[in-house]
């Protein structure tokens, strides 16, 4: 029995092991690619350098597509959320005529081929005369990803209760005071994740951006384009830098939501 | 305050005796060809405890969610003081439902939930503290609750909470949708005299509804029975518990023994048994050519060797359940089955399998409409 257990206990470290090998050494070969002096990458490493993230760091180019990138994700992260919540209180809360219709409706942009769906946007904003820019990608981006986030904030209102703003009507509350007091601080984990997912899609996506962002360039567009022609390892090093900042924004959320939540406790255990 | 007003004792005035404080008038709710509540006349009066009791899908909990302002009629009309309010908010109805869920609010702590009704009333901080504290005296929390998460609290502590937000939205009249059948047992039977003491201490009106006649029973000053969207009977434990009006207010008030009398020649017998049985009813349907008879079990004996029984039945005892202080015995005859309840000091000298007649007196049945 004992000897059965440690065996199990020893699979179960084997296994997690082999997936965290299988999914972080693509990224480790990536960051190495970036610490190397040369412009091709070899294995071992024969002579490291952080040239090509200082070049990276200090590039116009580089400068400019990042900004553009993060424009368009806190644009689209903004409008996704505000559109999403109130969408997912359409698709989860409130019982209505044509509701399942909606909850079809609403979700059918996900299963859209991505490339397509440019494609078809590009077409669409040539055909009524808009000239295709980064904010024309804000609204392909918005396409794809509030569906998403209506979803991710849709499981949350799941589980919420109705009887929580019955309740804090039938005690006198108005609906702003309700909004404001009871339905938004029990959904905002919810929201706090959208957004996350709002951002994260929005940063990363390649497809929608490559048709609709015009002459204007996002940094996935810029690694592509540097991947196909006149490869440097700047690609790499902003590929790792992106990634890092990334586990830095998740890691920053995760000590604040514990922050907040030893508040909470703190607060209790005062009393 | 002026001295005038110290001075002058409040002197009840006439009108608030006679008008009740809700009043519903042919009050129906359909849910498209489903009607849930079908036509109800109810007076309820000012300061009373009424409980509406009923089997679930009874309507009740429609009831009550159209007289806290959750549901429109969709015809008669329902007033409060005279007041026609069909249609009012329920955050403009001086009413407040305590949710058989409690509806707490989960991310607030227990001083916030209370406070939660006078935030909405922009009272300030201060004096917000001060009456969520008195409020967790009334209802017999430690002062140190006010701080504490909610969702810590325990299924007790919860209830005893969300009545404490409820009384600090200070409304005329409290409703109540089950709100103690999630407890264990001993607690309910707790809460059911706190509630009730709760109800003298604050003077307020009490509309509670259950499917528990035991609960109505301690609580009430009157009770409503429901049955399929109609109120069968209204009236106090006493009357509901002596003189039900059906045969199915007989049988929710708890076990009771109902058969069905048809005539037989001159006299009655219980439909069902052959032979000698013939009925000594008390005076009630005796015109009608069948009615249904109650005998509450703790009416029935056993009456082997005596002739003090008008009504007696000759049969087997086929069991005997221990209930605490009384013990019920099981007694077959013919196709039928009687429950007998004595005192245990009372016991039965006899044992499952025996012979036994059993016997009551006309005056202990109740004739009720078949």
């Amino acid at each position: 029995m004992n000897q059965s257990a440690r065996r199990s206990n020893f699979l179960i470290w084997v296994w997690t092991l082999f997936v965290l090998v299988l999914v972080y050494l693509p990224i480790v070969c990536g960051a190495l690619a970036g610490l190397s002096k040369s412009r091709y990458f070899g294995f071992p490493v024969a002579r490291w350098s952080t040239e090509w993230w200082s070049r990276a760091l200090e590039s116009f180019e580089v400068q400019t597509i990042v900004k553009t990138s993060l424009a368009i994700a806190f644009i689209v992260t903004a409008v996704a959320v505000v559109v999403a919540f109130f969408g997912a209180l359409a698709f989860a809360r409130y019982d209505w005529k044509g509701r399942r219709l909606y909850q079809k409706l609403v979700l059918l942009p996900i299963f859209f081929p991505q490339p397509v769906l440019g494609l078809a946007l590009l077409l669409w904003f040539n055909a009524v005369g808009i000239q295709p820019t980064w904010q024309t990608a804000i609204f392909a981006h918005l396409v794809w990803i509030v569906p998403v986030v209506t979803l991710v904030i849709a499981i949350q209102v799941y589980g919420f209760d109705p009887a929580l703003e019955e309740a804090a009507a039938d005690l006198g509350a108005g609906r702003l005071f309700i909004l404001r007091e009871v339905t938004l601080p029990i959904l905002w984990p919810g929201v706090w994740s959208g957004a996350l997912f709002a951002f994260l899609l929005s940063w990363g996506n390649f497809p929608l951006s490559l048709y609709t962002t015009g002459a204007d360039s996002t940094v996935p567009e810029w690694l592509y384009s540097k991947m196909v022609a006149g490869y440097t390892p700047m690609v790499p090093a902003l590929g790792t830098m992106s990634t890092l900042a990334a586990a830095t924004l998740l890691l920053a959320g995760g000590l604040i939501a514990a922050l907040l939540r030893r508040r909470a406790a703190g607060k209790a255990a005062e009393a | 305050m002026t001295a005038t007003a110290l001075a002058a004792p409040k002197a009840p005035s006439p009108l608030p005796e006679a008008l009740p404080i809700l009043q519903l008038v042919g009050v129906r709710k359909t849910f498209g060809a489903f009607a849930a509540v079908e036509r109800i006349d109810l007076d309820i009066r000012d300061g009373e405890f009424l409980t509406i009791v009923g089997p679930s899908g009874s309507g009740k909990t429609t009831l009550l969610r159209m007289l806290a302002g959750m549901e429109a009629p969709s015809e008669g009309d329902i007033s409060l003081r005279g007041v026609r309010i069909n249609e009012t908010p329920p955050a403009r109805r001086p009413t407040c439902l305590v949710f058989q869920s409690l509806a707490l609010f989960p991310h607030k702590t227990v001083g916030e939930n209370i406070e939660f009704p006078l935030k909405v009333k922009k009272v300030a901080g201060a004096a917000r503290k001060a009456r969520a504290l008195e409020l967790l005296r009334l209802v017999q929390l430690p002062e140190s609750y006010y701080a504490k998460n909610v969702m810590q609290c325990s299924g007790g502590e919860r209830q005893r909470v969300a009545l404490a937000r409820a009384l600090a939205y200070d409304p005329d009249v409290l409703f109540f949708d089950e709100p103690l059948s999630a407890l264990d047992y001993k607690l309910k039977k707790v809460m059911e005299k706190e509630l009730k003491d709760l109800h003298r201490l604050s003077g307020k009106t009490f509309v509670y509804i259950t499917h528990s006649l035991e609960e109505a029973m301690v609580m009430s000053d009157r009770i409503g029975v429901m049955r399929a969207g109609r109120l069968v009977q209204v009236g106090t434990p006493e009357e509901i518990y002596t003189r039900p009006s059906t045969k199915f207010v007989a049988e929710f008030m708890g076990e009771v023994n109902v058969f069905d009398a048809v005539r037989s020649g001159e006299g009655w017998r219980i439909d069902g048994l052959d032979g000698p049985a013939a009925l000594d009813l008390p005076p009630g349907l005796r015109t009608a050519d069948a009615a249904a008879v109650v005998v509450r079990p703790e009416f029935l004996r056993f009456v082997d060797g005596q002739a003090d029984a008008q009504n007696r039945l000759s049969g087997v005892v086929f069991n005997e359940y221990a209930l605490g202080s009384r013990i019920q015995y099981q007694v077959r005859v013919g196709e039928k089955t009687f429950l007998l309840e004595l005192s245990r000091a009372n016991a039965w000298g006899g044992k499952p399998g025996d012979a036994a007649t059993i016997g009551w007196d006309a005056r202990d049945a109740i004739v009720v409409a078949a």
